[in-house]
């Protein structure tokens, strides 16, 4: 057990090693001068001698591999560098935006859970009848729409139609309403239709067709199958972070909602390549860690693994 | 008036979408007795038991079954729920499945016993189980089905259908899934349950030696009809369908005392 | 049992065969979209700027003038074809990886597929964005981005269905009678490999089109002035108060293509389920 553990944590670091130098590699190929972008993002003149100063300065002169150590040195102590836009640590503007960015984000998938879970099961208890074929459209359109679109739609109906919410989303309850409502139909749609299938699947397993001849009723059948299913939420949710992580960019972006993935977009248009870097370090060491997690979730909600 | 049996099955005719899978089957089952309905796969055996149920995907297109002289088949859905467990228990094909397998027993009890409007004693349960020789029964509800044996699950299963004091017991093929040993027991059990509680037993089975050593009557099943029904002997001994002598030569001890 | 498997067969076959007539509709009008478009779409007009519908611009216009079912048609031809080529150039590029590793397998296959696994660790749109961001916009940018990891699943699928038939009598039989690789590539892995990497392709057709109109959306694809559905929704969201068609017409032709192609995908899916 030990051991393999340990294994699943060695396999982890691999990973999150191969990240940070695939990260470190697109900047390094990135078009344009480091040391160049940053002077003229703060508005300096650029003569040769003040960009070799700079250059060296920032350590763009030392060999690819030392540098690309010392970044993972100071990556591994928190230290992501300094944002060429105003000098303030990146790691500092990274954890302010990852806060308000999980506010949204768990908001979302919270909501999300909470229709898609009763929509599954009813659908799924309901099969081939009206409830069921209306849930399966409406899930099959949710999977179709992209976020940007659902978000400018949203905002169009809501806020200038209906005028019921403010344009631009600040950290009320109010303002985090539409940005989640973006974040979760396309969610939703896929929770539904994933959620259905297993149910189903459960709904044909012996133990239903054994309720059902004991008479149990189908309240009690519904309960059986929400604790069964439950282990696949959890892989559900695994599956559907990569989605909600690049939609919260898009919708963070059109709502102004102060989250990592409007930093990120501001950064990607003002070329901070620091905050892009620690943008995709972030994300990706969530995602893979939050995958891994899930897969031992999974394997601990279910008792026939566990022991 | 006519005294009513247990279990009367008339015409029945149902089918899975196109295919006629009971093309008219008429039956009697007397108070108290046990019957077996044997064929081949296909047949339309299990189809019998499935049709008094209620099964999904199988449409009942004609034809009455009367419990107790009382229409069932026409009942609505929440009526004909609490009947099964109530007045019928049901065995299915695989009664070591029929437990949700992530869940320990007491609770799954529980809910049989709460959709019949009965409060749930857990000595009432425990009872259950020692009435069908499960050792350590106590221990029973608080465990969950993979930590039985399959013969032990497969008494937990009878042990449910019998719960709730059934008048008729229906068996799928309840003993195919264990080996030689446990069935025997199992049959056994069966034929005590028929005797000390006066349990009428349907059982389906293709083994037509098991339902020799059970049943009171035999029917014989072919491409969804009835085509011959006697008592045990007069089936094995005067045959009087081709097939059904097909069937004889088949089981080899059967074959010899025919 | 077997008349209701034909009965869904035809069903799913009439579902296929509507959702194609569709798609084939939408690929002939952007493919000859000069033919269908009222207008140039790229010519302004400073006499009609934000018009609403009317006779000679049945969709109205933009800030600028320009038709917007003109720019819709046009704009629709960047989207489609873009899409087409990146699943395309990863169909070709995954199968050929894919049938090479199942085929002679090794440190190469093994190499490969190790690949394949860590691409897959990684979130796809966030490398996605990040890439196209450092590589400044443009087309070819979010293209590449996409590509890092698409072509990975055509591979994997490649991989395992030759590995299903590479040892059947067949192969072998072509084996022995001395037919080179080469041959037994197009003659009998090709053709039974064809159906289930076609498919997959079918059901990236949805999502690539979510992702480059996605990342044009968000300026680091198509670029103005050229039509593509994702930049003009963005360019137009600015003045959706006032001219609310030059958002809503991209915005439901995006829908009903991405809606059309995943039914597309389902169907056939389905069908080769059955």
């Amino acid at each position: 057990m030990i051991k393999k553990i340990a294994g699943k944590i060695i396999g982890l670091i691999v990973i999150l090693l191969i990240l940070s130098f695939f990260v470190f590699l697109l900047l390094y190929l990135a078009p344009g001068d480091p040391a160049e972008k940053r002077l003229t993002s703060q508005g300096i003149v650029i003569t040769k001698e003040v960009l070799q100063a700079e250059q060296e300065r920032l350590g763009l002169l030392k060999p690819f591999f030392v540098r690309y150590g010392e970044w993972l040195l100071g990556v591994i102590r928190g230290d992501f560098g300094l944002s060429f836009k105003d000098d303030r640590p990146v790691a500092a503007k990274l954890a302010a935006g990852l806060q308000n960015t999980c506010i949204l984000a768990m908001a979302s998938l919270v909501f999300s859970l909470l229709i898609s879970y009763p929509l599954a099961l009813l659908s799924a208890m309901r099969k081939d009848r009206i409830a069921d074929h209306i849930i399966k459209v409406f899930s099959f359109i949710g999977n179709s729409l992209p976020n940007f679109l659902i978000s400018v739609l949203l905002m169009y109906f809501f806020c200038i139609k209906l005028n019921l919410f403010p344009v631009i989303a600040d950290g009320s309850l109010k303002g985090l309403f539409l940005p989640m409502l973006s974040l979760s139909i396309p969610m939703i749609s896929r929770f539904t239709r994933q959620m259905r299938s297993e149910m189903i699947l459960q709904l044909s397993e012996d133990y239903v067709t054994g309720m059902r001849l004991r008479g149990v009723k189908e309240r009690y059948i519904a309960v059986n199958i929400i604790r069964n299913s439950l282990g696949h939420v959890i892989t559900i949710i695994g599956l559907q972070i990569g989605t909600l992580m690049a939609g919260s960019v898009v919708i963070e972006t059109i709502f102004r909602w102060p989250g990592i993935g409007k930093l990120v977009m501001d950064s990607i248009t003002s070329r901070d390549y620091p905050v892009i870097m620690g943008f995709v370090l972030v994300m990706g060491t969530i995602y893979v860690v939050i995958n891994r997690l899930t897969d031992l979730c999974y394997h601990l909600l279910d008792p026939r693994v566990r022991t | 008036m006519m005294e009513h049996h247990m279990l009367e099955i008339r015409e029945l005719t149902a089918s899975y979408d196109d295919f006629q899978a009971l093309r008219g089957v008429t039956l009697d089952v007397p108070r108290g007795k046990i019957l077996c309905i044997v064929g081949e796969s296909g047949s339309g055996k299990s189809t019998v038991i499935k049709a008094i149920t209620g099964f999904p995907g199988l449409t009942v297109n004609g034809g009455r079954v009367l419990l107790d002289g009382e229409e069932i088949s026409s009942m609505p859905r929440a009526q004909k729920r609490r009947l099964l467990g109530e007045r019928i228990g049901v065995i299915p094909q695989n009664p070591a499945g029929s437990f949700n397998p992530i869940r320990v027993f007491g609770p799954q009890f529980k809910e049989t016993m709460k959709s019949h409007g009965i409060a749930y004693q857990k000595e009432d349960v425990i009872q259950s189980f020692t009435k069908m020789g499960l050792k350590d029964a106590n221990e029973i509800p608080g465990m969950r089905p993979y930590e039985l044996s399959g013969g032990m699950n497969q008494r937990v299963a009878v042990a449910a259908a019998m719960l709730l004091e059934p008048k008729l017991l229906l068996c799928d093929e309840p003993t195919s899934a264990l080996d030689v040993n446990t069935q025997d027991r199992v049959i056994e059990e069966f034929l005590r349950i028929n005797k000390e509680r006066g349990t009428t037993i349907v059982m389906v089975t293709h083994n037509l030696g098991l339902a020799r050593k059970i049943a009171d009557t035999i029917a014989i099943m072919y491409q969804g009809r009835i085509i011959e029904q006697g008592t045990a002997e007069e089936i094995i001994h005067t045959p009087r369908e081709a097939y059904t002598k097909r069937l004889i030569q088949d089981v080899p001890r059967l074959r010899r005392q025919a | 049992m077997k008349t209701r498997s034909k009965k869904t067969r035809r069903q799913l076959l009439i579902r296929i065969g509507i959702a194609a007539a569709i798609a084939m509709l939408l690929i002939v009008v952007v493919v000859f979209a000069g033919a269908f478009a009222p207008n140039d779409p790229y010519q302004t007009n400073a006499a009609f700027i934000r018009k609403p519908p009317c006779a000679e611009y049945p969709l109205g216009t933009d800030n600028l003038g320009r038709c917007v079912l003109s720019r819709v048609i046009y704009g629709g031809r960047t989207t489609i074809a873009a899409t087409f080529f990146l699943v395309a150039v990863s169909f070709v590029i995954g199968t050929v990886i894919g049938i090479l590793c199942g085929l002679f397998g090794g440190i190469v296959d093994r190499f490969l597929m190790r690949i394949a696994d860590v691409t897959l660790a990684f979130p796809q749109m966030v490398i996605a964005l990040a890439v196209a961001g450092i590589l400044g916009g443009g087309l070819g940018g979010a293209l590449i981005a996409l590509g890092i990891t698409m072509w990975v699943s055509f591979a994997r699928l490649a991989r395992s269905h030759t590995l299903s038939i590479k040892n059947e009598p067949y192969i072998q039989t072509a084996l022995l009678a001395g037919k080179s690789t080469g041959y037994i590539v197009l003659r009998h892995i090709l053709p039974n490999t064809m159906a289930p990497i076609l498919t997959n392709a079918l059901t990236q057709i949805g999502m690539t089109m979510i992702g480059i109109s996605g990342l044009s959306f968000l300026g680091l694809g198509v670029v103005p002035p050229t039509a593509e559905w994702g930049s003009m929704i963005n360019e137009a969201r600015a003045y959706i108060q006032i001219a609310p068609w030059a958002v809503l017409a991209p915005a439901v032709a995006t829908i009903i293509t991405i809606i059309v192609f995943n039914y597309l995908g389902d169907a056939v899916m389905d069908y080769r389920d059955l």
